[in-house]
């Protein structure tokens, strides 16, 4: 497939974060976060992202055909967004691959290393998060925990939901800073546009 | 993960809402510690008590007292309503509480449109004529004697559903029997409105009630004549294209509303017209404005701000006011903004939407975002009120940026069952 042939759709979040779809795959080895532009060393995408001008890019999430950007500076994402976009293009279009594979966990500075840390919030996932969610029809997936920060995916009755936010912030991201407190953060990488089957659709002006 | 830094504040968010993650994120950023409450239970509710509560949004005195029991556990510092009921919860929740907030009466009055206009009216506000009307009257003598061209309302849906204009006595029956058809169908109102129409261009007013006093947000034009015979909006484009006087006299005719209406604090929003005559108040309500639509606000924290680039959203700037917290200056920034609610493309179940990346490639475009879902059953006005998706532009005229929604819309594709 040429870049020319590769859709790419963004979706913001809001000013600082934006989810790239892109229409095929840029990464199957799970879930890479980002979190300078060291970390990005050998992978040409994330690399070409943290280095857009006037982006201040602080954070970079990709996983399967989903990339997802997290800046600090004021410019629009229309602006940011078409450098980007340049970027998935020229990466997938280059020989090397887009995304280096993970590196082995590194143990986190309070001797928590990711791997441990994946395993008590998969715990909680299953015994209690998940368990509360099926009760509107959804469910969250662990997908990773990449320093520290948990990546999860929506489905169900809350892909798309009006609430996803409120659940996601006010009921796990809580549940997760009680039960294990050396979460350092929550990105959400679902694809809330493509939800069939919201629980709560909005419907007010 | 942030830690709160501030007192609590309960937001009132129905689960039908558009309005979530702007006001979660929102608090997120500026550290406030949030309950959310909603009128049905969160799954969560029992494992995060105090993030999560649900309260009697159909009976604010109810809400009132379940509010002030949480309060006894979780001290709240501010109450914010983001809809037309949640609004009038939030005035009972801060008069019980002694929070920041609207007196009852003023939410009321502002929530139902007979009251209001009664209220504007007797204070000498400009509004339609109008008159109250039952379901059950005899809708040939009705329209034997109401004065044409007449618009029939609901007195409290929302999203201009229901909504119908009327040019003679056939079209004010057909109107009537629709209208009844929806107010049964929603099971809430036994009344009806019926008002004169006011010719001229309509004009969305978004403002912050700092102890009764207005300031100016912004002023949006709707370019799209809302001649009806139904009022489904399309787009939004701000700073105003209207002669400086014009929106002055909009803006004085809003300050007069709020104070007629007896609004204390917090956002606004309006509907007015304006044509030869001056300007008119067409509704007014004490939430912010409805949607998505408030991404199109952006406001700058004077000069030393935009040297920055810093920005605040409206619900930064809503949830710093309910809680006390120091407002930057109310400046919007200087670029022209616009949104555009997407007309539902008609009747059917939606199946696809195609174009979305060739609208969003449209130059000044932000974003497009479709909010209707695979499978859902798209319904038109005057019976709907669910805008299929929203379209954010943004540039360095209105016109660039009109011409930057209408050109996106034309490069959606609806497919519909």
């Amino acid at each position: 497939m040429s870049s020319a042939e590769i859709r790419i759709t963004a979706e913001p979040i809001d000013d600082a974060r934006c989810k790239f779809l892109v229409s095929e795959p840029v990464h199957d080895g799970g879930v890479r976060r980002f979190a300078s532009p060291d970390e990005a060393n050998g992978s040409p995408l994330v690399e070409a992202i943290f280095a857009i001008p006037g982006a201040d890019v602080t954070e970079v999430i990709v996983s399967g055909n989903l990339v997802t950007v997290v800046k600090r500076s004021a410019a629009p994402w229309q602006v940011i967004g078409k450098s980007v976009g340049g970027a998935i293009r020229a990466a997938l279009a280059g020989a090397r691959p887009a995304i280096a594979p993970k590196p082995a966990a590194p143990v986190a500075a309070g001797g928590t290393d990711d791997d441990t840390l994946y395993d008590r919030v998969a715990e909680l996932f299953d015994a209690q998060v998940n368990p509360m969610v099926a009760r509107h029809g959804g469910r969250v997936e662990l997908i990773d925990v990449q320093d520290a920060v948990v990546m999860l995916r929506m489905a169900g009755g809350c892909q798309g939901c009006g609430m996803a936010d409120v659940t996601l912030r006010q009921g796990i991201e809580a549940m997760l800073q009680q039960a294990v407190p050396e979460v350092k953060g929550i990105v959400d990488i679902t694809d809330h546009t493509a939800g069939a089957n919201p629980y709560f659709a909005a419907s007010k002006k | 993960m942030l830690r709160p830094s501030t007192g609590r504040l309960l937001l009132l968010l129905p689960t039908a809402t558009y309005r979530a993650t702007a006001f979660v994120e929102a608090a997120r950023r500026l550290g406030v510690a949030l309950t959310v409450a909603s009128e049905l239970p969160s799954t969560f509710e029992q494992a995060q008590p105090d993030a999560l509560v649900t309260l009697d949004f159909s009976d604010p005195e109810r809400a009132a007292l379940q509010a002030t029991e949480f309060a006894r556990r979780y001290p709240i510092a501010g109450v914010i309503g983001v809809d037309d009921d949640g609004a009038v919860v939030a005035a009972a929740i801060a008069g019980r509480l002694g929070l920041k907030g609207n007196p009852p009466a003023a939410a009321l009055a502002a929530r139902d449109k007979h009251v209001q206009r009664r209220e504007l009216a007797r204070h000498g506000v400009p509004v339609p004529r109008f008159e109250l009307h039952r379901l059950d009257e005899d809708v040939m003598q009705l329209a034997a004697r109401v004065h044409y061209p007449c618009v029939l309302k609901p007195l409290r849906l929302a999203a201009s559903r229901g909504v119908i204009r009327a040019d003679d006595a056939p079209g004010f029956a057909a109107a009537f029997a629709r209208v009844k058809g929806i107010l049964e169908q929603a099971g809430c109102e036994r009344s009806i409105l019926v008002e004169d129409f006011v010719p001229g261009p309509e004009v969305a007013l978004e403002g912050l009630v700092i102890d009764g006093r207005l300031a100016l947000l912004g002023l949006f034009d709707k370019p799209d004549p809302l001649d009806g015979p139904f009022f489904e909006e399309t787009i939004y484009v701000t700073p105003s294209r209207l002669p400086a006087p014009a929106q002055l006299e909009l803006a004085r005719c809003g300050e007069a509303a709020v104070a007629a209406l007896g609004v204390r604090e917090g956002p606004i929003h309006a509907e007015l017209r304006h044509n030869a005559r001056g300007p008119w108040l067409i509704e007014l309500a004490a939430r912010p404005i409805g949607g998505r639509c408030s991404a199109v606000l952006r406001f700058t924290a004077g000069e030393e701000g935009r040297e920055k680039g810093e920005t605040y959203s409206l619900e930064e700037l809503i949830i710093r006011h309910a809680l006390g917290m120091p407002l930057p200056v109310l400046e919007r920034e200087q670029r022209a903004a616009g949104v555009m609610m997407i007309p539902v493309p008609g009747a059917g179940v939606l199946r696809e939407v195609r174009g979305i990346a060739e609208a969003r490639a449209v130059p000044l475009v932000e974003d497009v975002a479709i909010t209707a879902h695979p499978g859902e059953a798209l319904v038109p006005w005057p019976e709907g009120s669910r805008y299929p998706g929203f379209i954010f532009a943004r540039g360095e005229t209105p016109e660039a940026v009109e011409g930057a929604l209408r050109a996106a819309h034309g490069r959606l594709t609806f497919v519909l069952q």
